[in-house]
């Protein structure tokens, strides 16, 4: 592994968001936009419900926890579908280049990017709505970890499937978090939803964190057992994603399809 | 500078295409075998769709040749995929950079890819050389069709590669810049640079290929010098400014079987090689006058032309 070959890869990003105020607007607009909204409806729910539920700091907590795991995405699964759409692939992988190091590359903008944007909302939640990061203590490090593991697993997924199947599954980068969302507990417990529903949502690693969330804003103890499956699941899924991402470049060099 | 020693060899190298349920599959290459040797430039000929572009593809293990053996610098792929490409390089006139991007900016990029020491000097100094050092400052998706050939062209010369492959260099470029890319060319083959070239342009391939090898139905037809296989071609044409008996030379021409056409006070025949003497012979016969005679011998593109007709 080169360190200067990655290097290269972080350049093109780095060239491309300054080229591209849309690119900044993706990183700062889009999660501000969606926190104000949750923090809107938050703050209402707190003036009228009565008790002692803190409604700010839970669905605030999910709205950036879930923003996490939506960059961790949506980023990493863009990267292939620009290189695709600009016809730089054959470019690119023509030079020494490993497909390895063009990972890490893009894996190390889309964690910059992550963080970036992270803070970016914990500041701007922090200055409206009074949210207490330090309530959140120790299990913010795990809940973004958790995350962006889980986001990578399926931008990897999705990453594979454009290779092989081309524009037509583009939909699926922007369509698989809100898919998945319901099922993941972001902002209710898990058993709230139907029976059927809970079997999808104990098989996806962010429901497990999303509940110990809960448990850490009110004050219940978190079991040690839900991360550790959380984190076996999340583990499991990212070995089996990126196999099945190495396989599909494999699969796309024996088809012609990087050159395409 | 022409050594023995071969950079390339490939041997029955082969690429099927699989294609879905109940269609056969393509094979786009077909058990070709050749060599690149050391400061050649070997020219790789053949009509749209006869493989040239998925055998470059394979010697960029951008394709995985489905059977044969591909031997570069005395390594193969895909334990020695960096080994390897980081002494090649690679131009395509139909191959695109990051749009947004300006032009010294993706070079940069590709010049990092291949650990280019001192890489923006290195491009100003390329840039010079394939005349875009006005332009290193323009976002790419704002040059014309020439304009990002010549970019490509300065992109494959930035690690300064053993071995360099060219699909189509100066297709849509300008004929004086045309004239400086062959001439870059050739001095790098003059450096040593073994050069594998793609192009529809045959008088470009004649100037300076030393070697062509012609592909069709992703089979090798031929392979030998430029020269050479033009020889193959046993038609010439012999254009006559006739003085008197234009008719007779135009009857005589079809009688004896000649592709015949005429305009004004020209005729032009083909004709084999051995059969001019003949031509004129019974032209004298027959008491045809011409001012002018001229005989065209065949060229590369006779050549293809010939060979691809015969292979249809």
């Amino acid at each position: 592994m080169n360190g200067a070959r990655i290097g290269a890869i972080i350049l093109k990003f780095w060239f491309d968001t300054k080229r591209d105020l849309f690119r900044l607007f993706d990183i700062f607009w889009w999660p501000a936009f969606n926190l104000f909204v949750w923090g809107l409806l938050s703050s209402y729910l707190t003036r009228v419900a009565t008790g002692s539920i803190n409604f700010v700091l839970l669905f605030l907590a999910g709205t950036i926890f879930w923003s996490f795991f939506d960059r961790a995405t949506r980023d990493i699964s863009r990267s292939m579908v620009e290189e695709q759409w600009n016809r730089n692939l054959p470019n690119i992988f023509s030079t020494p280049l490993t497909l390895t190091e063009y990972v890490v590359g893009v894996l190390a903008v889309g964690t910059i990017k992550l963080f970036v944007g992270g803070a970016f909302l914990l500041i701007l939640a922090t200055v409206f709505y009074g949210f207490e990061m330090g309530a959140l203590g120790w299990f913010l490090f795990p809940a973004m970890v958790g995350l962006m593991m889980f986001g990578w697993s399926v931008s990897f997924v999705m990453q594979a499937m454009v290779l092989r199947y081309g524009h037509t599954v583009e939909v699926f980068i922007w369509a698989v978090t809100v898919l998945l969302q319901p099922f993941s507990a972001v902002f209710y417990p898990v058993n709230v939803l139907p029976s059927w529903a809970q079997v999808v949502a104990r098989l996806l690693p962010p429901t497990y964190l999303f509940e110990a969330m809960r448990a850490v804003i009110t004050g219940a103890p978190v079991e040690p057992g839900a991360m550790v499956v959380s984190f076996s699941l999340n583990a499991l899924y990212l070995a089996l994603s990126v196999a099945y991402f190495y396989r599909t470049f494999h699969y796309a060099k024996l088809h012609g399809l990087l050159t395409k | 500078m022409y050594m023995n020693h071969a950079v390339l060899t490939a041997r029955g190298l082969t690429k099927t295409f699989g294609l879905p349920a109940g269609r056969q599959a393509h094979t786009a290459v077909d058990h070709i075998s050749f060599d690149v040797k050391e400061g050649e430039v070997l020219g790789i000929l053949g009509p749209n769709g006869a493989g040239k572009t998925t055998t470059i593809y394979m010697f960029l293990n951008l394709i995985i040749p489905t059977a044969g053996d591909l031997v570069i610098f005395g390594m193969r792929y895909p334990d020695d995929h960096e080994a390897i490409l980081q002494q090649m390089n690679f131009a395509s006139a139909y191959m695109d950079m990051m749009p947004r991007l300006t032009v010294m900016e993706n070079l940069r990029i590709m010049a990092h890819l291949y650990r280019v020491p001192n890489p923006k000097d290195r491009i100003v100094v390329l840039a010079k050389t394939v005349g875009i050092e006005d332009l290193l400052r323009w976002e790419h998706q704002k040059l014309s069709a020439g304009q990002k050939t010549r970019v490509q062209l300065c992109k494959a010369f930035l690690n300064n590669p053993k071995l360099l492959l060219l699909d189509e260099p100066t297709a849509s470029l300008d004929p004086d810049i045309s004239v400086s890319v062959r001439r870059e060319i050739r001095a790098a083959k003059r450096r040593g640079m073994s050069i594998v070239i793609t192009s529809h342009n045959m008088a470009e391939v004649e100037e300076i290929c030393d070697r062509v090898v012609f592909i069709n139905h992703g089979k090798i037809l031929a392979e030998n010098t430029p020269e050479e296989l033009a020889k193959a071609v046993r038609k010439v044409r012999v254009q006559l400014m006739i003085k008197d008996g234009k008719k007779r030379t135009i009857a005589y021409a079809k009688r004896a079987g000649f592709p015949v056409t005429a305009s004004d006070r020209f005729v032009t025949i083909d004709v084999d090689e051995d059969d001019i003497a003949y031509l004129l012979a019974g032209l004298a016969d027959k008491g045809v006058q011409y001012r002018q005679i001229a005989i065209d011998k065949p060229t590369l593109e006779d050549y293809f032309i010939t060979m691809t007709k015969e292979n249809l």
